[in-house]
């Protein structure tokens, strides 16, 4: 059992190992609901997926549901979605539009902002009942940027600056890419599902290290993957196929982290000048027609490839989505990605990255059902009491201070992001909530 | 006496006047190559502008702008193949099996001039790997294009009941 004490917490996390508890003990998972996710800012939505006055989306924070509305007078509400007579799920839809949210159960009636408005048979309402008092449960915190959304179930802890602040420009990298300035998630999602820990996919997003291997599969014989994006004339060199087993491109790709357990990393090296198609070269004459052709040519030269939001969100760069990971219980999580259309470019190129998305992530995907098979071995393979440790400490001491950046940088095969994720996850974990 | 309501005829003939036995024979042999894992015989069934879509959201109306399971012209089915013969897809070691089974067939239309026809019918695939057993059931269409004595697939289209759930990795088609 658990006794939850700080120093029981930090003898799960060392330096370069970490227990393998963190991944297969319900107790901890359960105190990572608490500790993690019922405090920290967690991606909810985009401002998009709710655009007019009454549209709302339902989420879960961590396992509790959440809806978050667009108010009549235009803001955004992030509401506990749970009635706050009996109990139930208040909306039940993915998501819709409507005025009011109705619990199905005895038909109290909530504003998009949780206000309470009716109560059927108000006659039968004891003495001193206030309707102001059962108003929906807010989430105490919300903050909003460039359209990401995001909240904390707690009312106290690092402002949303703090937590976010290190992480704008990642955003920036993916919002600047849309001619409009703007992001649009309304290209449907990508669902998918594997038995095994949460932090599994969320390492995995800045994992470098696998993909000669993990993905050996997707390449053909001369260690070359299929063209990713629109415009590419061929895809990534992953593996060298002559003296070494890695490509020279990835001694070239560093991965970064900036604290809170936030991390990214450099983007696959691909031949950007060759990058060219009639479907391409009108986005980027879009883009440029907005933003300038020197600003265009800066925006397109990929800079990241992963991006983690610690803990549940990440977004990719190279063939773009937003990634939000969902833990149902200590070796089940379900995970949706969301294509992102750039408002203001050619619905070709949209398409395009809709279809490239198809291949790369969908749950019938050439290169995610390699990471869940991985993730689901790795549940199974740490039931074994052989040793109690997990390795993380590639590069361990060989990172460095990128000054330019305000970050600290390693060779993207080593583990610093890793072990920057335990360094968030224990300082979270230690304190009580 | 019997009062039950009898449940109304359903047009279960599809278009008059057409021998549906080809096309069911035709979609039959498409299943059985799936469930034999002959993946690039299943492919020459597929006309060189061919597509394979399994949409993600119910009745989606366009593979284009909206995000689907799989979406696959034949140079995307090649390189989904050429990965399913990889001795390194993990997510196959050890390899599905599958059993598909179709019925329900219909001939919805029929363009006897361009010799192209549309069939719907009911497919349900059990796939089974290492100690899982999973279902996938769903309306399939099929526009078939008539090219000499033989049919060829301009589109494979499989409606999954479920399309919008999270599914654990899918690896071969339906």
């Amino acid at each position: 059992m658990l006794d939850r004490t700080r120093d029981e917490i930090s003898r799960l996390v060392e330096p370069g190992r970490i227990h393998r508890r963190v991944y297969t003990d319900a107790d901890i998972f359960e105190l990572e609901m608490e500790r993690i996710f019922g405090r920290a800012w967690l991606f909810v939505g985009h401002a998009s997926q709710v655009p007019m006055p009454g549209d709302y989306m339902t989420a879960d924070l961590g396992r509790q549901p959440v809806v978050m509305t667009r108010h009549h007078d235009g803001s955004i509400h992030v509401l506990l979605n749970r009635c706050t007579h009996r109990g139930p799920k208040v909306v039940n839809e993915r998501c819709g539009r409507s005025n009011r949210l109705v619990c199905c159960y005895h038909g109290w009636t909530f504003d998009l902002d949780g206000t309470l408005v009716g109560v059927p048979v108000p006659e039968g309402c004891a003495e001193g009942f206030r309707k102001e008092e059962f108003g929906l449960a807010r989430a105490p915190r919300v903050g909003e940027y460039r359209g990401f959304v995001f909240a904390s179930l707690a009312a106290t802890g690092p402002s949303f600056e703090d937590h976010i602040g290190p992480m704008k420009r990642n955003i920036d990298d993916l919002v600047d890419r849309a001619p409009a300035g703007e992001l649009a998630f309304d290209a449907g999602m990508h669902r998918y599902a594997y038995d095994g820990n949460w932090k599994l996919q969320i390492e995995n997003v800045l994992d470098s290290y696998h993909v000669p291997f993990g993905h050996a599969s997707t390449v053909n014989k001369d260690g070359v993957q299929f063209a990713r994006r629109e415009g590419d004339q061929a895809g990534a060199k992953v593996v060298e196929t002559k003296k070494e087993s890695t490509a020279a491109s990835w001694k070239e790709r560093r991965s970064y982290t900036v604290g809170n357990g936030h991390g990214w990393t450099s983007n696959t090296s691909l031949d950007e000048g060759k990058r060219a198609s009639p479907t391409y070269d009108a986005y980027k004459r879009a883009l440029a027609d907005k933003v300038g052709a020197e600003r265009a040519e800066e925006i397109l030269t990929p800079r990241l490839h992963n991006s983690l939001i610690y803990p549940n969100m990440s977004i990719m760069g190279l063939n773009i989505h937003v990634r939000v990971i969902r833990p149902i219980a200590v070796d089940r999580t379900e995970v949706n990605i969301y294509p992102v259309r750039l408002v203001g470019a050619p619905p070709a190129m949209n398409s395009a990255n809709i279809r490239l998305l198809n291949v790369t992530h969908a749950a019938a995907s050439f290169v995610q059902t390699d990471d869940l098979e991985a993730f689901a071995r790795a549940q199974k393979g740490l039931r074994s009491t052989a040793t109690d440790w997990v390795d993380i400490s590639r590069g361990l001491g060989a990172e460095e201070p990128d000054r330019e950046l305000n970050a600290t940088r390693e060779l993207a095969t080593h583990e610093m992001v890793v072990r920057a994720q335990y360094k968030a996850w224990a300082g979270y974990m230690r304190e009580a909530v | 006496m019997d009062t039950n309501v009898r449940e109304a005829a359903l047009p279960v003939g599809g278009v008059a006047g057409i021998d549906r036995q080809p096309f069911e024979d035709f979609i039959v042999h498409e299943a059985r190559l799936l469930d034999a894992r002959r993946f690039r015989d299943w492919m020459a069934l597929f006309a060189d502008d061919g597509t394979y879509w399994v949409p993600a959201v119910p009745d989606q109306a366009n593979p284009l702008d909206q995000a689907s399971l799989f979406y696959d012209d034949r140079g995307l089915m090649k390189t989904r193949i050429d990965r399913l013969e990889h001795p390194r897809i993990h997510v196959q070691s050890p390899a599905s099996r599958t059993a598909h089974l179709v019925g329900n067939v219909v001939v919805e239309e029929a363009d006897a001039a361009k010799g192209e026809f549309v069939i719907g019918s009911t497919v349900i695939m059990v796939e089974s790997r290492e100690d899982k057993q999973r279902l996938f059931a769903g309306r399939q269409r099929h526009r078939l294009r008539r090219e000499g004595e033989a049919f060829r697939i301009v589109q494979k289209r499989v409606d999954l009941i479920n399309c919008d759930a999270a599914f654990d990795a899918m690896a071969v088609p339906i």
